[in-house]
């Protein structure tokens, strides 16, 4: 088991989330006129809703209920199919990540709520509760177990790995062990250059030149659907090629998955045997090590930790196990 | 570098021309104003500085300038409703509104919406809300178009321009008639 203290970790956890949760609190009763007075009973303008400025919880909720409830149904799918280790549960996630948040939602993670959070311009609370139960998820999904996201959720990433699962293995181009761990560090240099640029310039359109999630939108010029195009076509090549190297906000969840709680338990076998390491398509297992940042919790290992045919661990118990029973006879 | 005073020149230079660009943008801010004001308030012959308020507008004038006779009210959606944010950030937008509460233009300036390229910035947006009564419902998707995948922007504009016609309303206007 390699998991580095943690009690820090949920320490860790436990400050962010308060945090999270006071600012959340305090937010909606700011006001900015408070020597406003409340509008009087006999206000003449007799507004048709007035109500709706003194609006009650309720009815913000009712307003947003069936955005949320579906919302709601597509996590339950996916820490289902996360915590049972389904692989046909996880493909289902993808395809209804593609389908309901990409096309039909549109509203991903993007670098642009990393540009609202360096300024701390978030949208208002009760009226976008879908929102921040989106961004809440992930954050949290994150920091216990990693970048869930990036794997399962994100409507791209999710596009690219069905087509990798469609595109023919011969036409596949695996990239150096080497190569591959230099480039994994390009999304953060893109992550740190997008936010600076936008903290000089305060100029969020940069945003459709580093990352493609504009497309389920349908709305872009020319020369945006042409570089989607070149992308995808490398992607065929190189799997997952955006995800691994350069998204920014992969990069974001990266960091912040380094505080991850519950982390992939490695056997002692783990130090010599390399199925693992073979197996993972995301290149984040580099010896006996899971580089937190890298995994997408895809399951594919963990899928053969469970494999007692496959899994040296179980086959060497198995053994140990045949010849005490030999030596009982 | 070999010649240290050509640096210095370049440098020196380099920082006149920012100057310079910034004074020059500085200039005009009132011309500028006065045409924006106009495009939301056509009817208007001329416009009052800004008022403190609250909420902070201006002031729109019809007939001879020197009748000062009131048509109607201007101001930023971020300083009659400042506490209304879109995806990230307020959206700027110019709101004209006469004296019986009819909405006489809509000028979106600034914003950071990351779909707001197909969905505020289209000239279509602003100009469903001219002629709009304020005691409109003012609902996306019924009487305000909404425009798929960019919810937050719209319905964020949306309650901006409602809310602070509204409250301008509440503040300056008299209820026309009491007919109730």
């Amino acid at each position: 088991m390699i998991s580095s203290s943690p009690v820090r970790h949920a320490r860790l956890l436990i400050v962010m989330l308060l945090t999270l949760a006071c600012t959340l609190a305090i937010q909606p009763r700011v006001h900015a006129f408070p020597q406003e007075a409340a509008p009087k009973a006999d206000d003449p303008w007799n507004f048709a809703d007035e109500e709706e400025e003194v609006q009650t919880w309720s009815q913000d909720l009712k307003n947003q209920a069936i955005d949320l409830a579906a919302l709601v149904g597509f996590f339950t799918l996916t820490l289902v199919g996360f915590f049972k280790k389904s692989e046909r549960l996880k493909w289902i996630t993808m395809g209804a990540a593609v389908v309901y948040l990409g096309f039909a939602r549109s509203q991903l993670i993007t670098v642009v709520n990393i540009f609202a959070l360096t300024e701390w311009n978030l949208p208002v609370f009760r009226h976008n509760l879908a929102w921040y139960l989106f961004a809440i998820f992930t954050v949290v999904t994150t920091v216990l177990w990693g970048r869930l996201y990036c794997g399962r959720i994100c409507a791209f990433g999710s596009m690219t790995q069905l087509l990798d699962k469609v595109v023919p293995s011969k036409l596949r181009f695996e990239i150096p062990r080497r190569i591959e761990q230099r480039a994994n560090y390009i999304k953060y240099g893109l992550l740190t250059a997008t936010v600076l640029y936008f903290i000089v310039t305060k100029d969020i359109s940069i945003y459709r030149y580093v990352e493609p999630f504009w497309m389920f939108s349908l709305n872009a010029s020319t020369g945006m659907w042409v570089g989607l195009a070149v992308l995808l076509v490398a992607t065929i090549f190189v799997r997952n090629l955006y995800c691994r190297f350069l998204c920014p906000v992969g990069a974001f969840l990266g960091l912040l998955s380094n505080l991850t709680v519950f982390r992939i338990k490695r056997w002692s076998e783990c130090n010599s045997c390399k199925i693992c390491e073979k197996t993972c398509e995301w290149g984040a297992i580099r010896g006996p090590k899971i580089v937190a940042s890298e995994c997408v919790r895809c399951d594919d290992c963990e899928r053969l930790y469970m494999d007692t045919e496959k899994c040296p661990h179980w086959l060497i118990l198995k053994r140990k196990e045949r010849a005490a029973a030999a030596r009982v006879t | 570098m070999r010649n240290p005073r050509l640096v210095i020149t370049i440098l020196l230079l380099a920082m006149a021309e920012v100057m310079l660009s910034f004074a020059a943008r500085q200039a005009t801010p009132d011309a500028t104003l006065q045409a924006q004001l106009k495009r939301v308030f056509p009817g208007a012959t001329s416009f009052s500085a800004k008022q403190p308020g609250p909420p902070p507008h201006f002031v729109a004038y019809s007939g001879d300038p020197s009748s000062k006779t009131i048509a109607g009210y201007v101001f930023w959606t971020t300083e009659a409703e400042p506490l209304e944010r879109g995806y990230d950030g307020p959206i700027k937008m110019l709101v004209g509104m006469d004296t019986k509460g009819i909405l006489t233009g809509v000028l979106v300036t600034e914003h950071r919406e990351p779909y707001g390229y197909f969905s505020v910035e289209p000239p279509k947006f602003a100009q469903q809300f001219k002629n709009k009564d304020i005691r409109d419902p003012f609902k996306v998707g019924a009487d305000v178009d909404a425009v798929s995948t960019a919810t937050i922007t719209i319905n964020s504009s949306t309650r901006a321009i409602r809310n602070g016609a509204r409250r301008v309303a509440r503040a300056f206007l008299t209820p026309p008639g009491t007919t109730k």
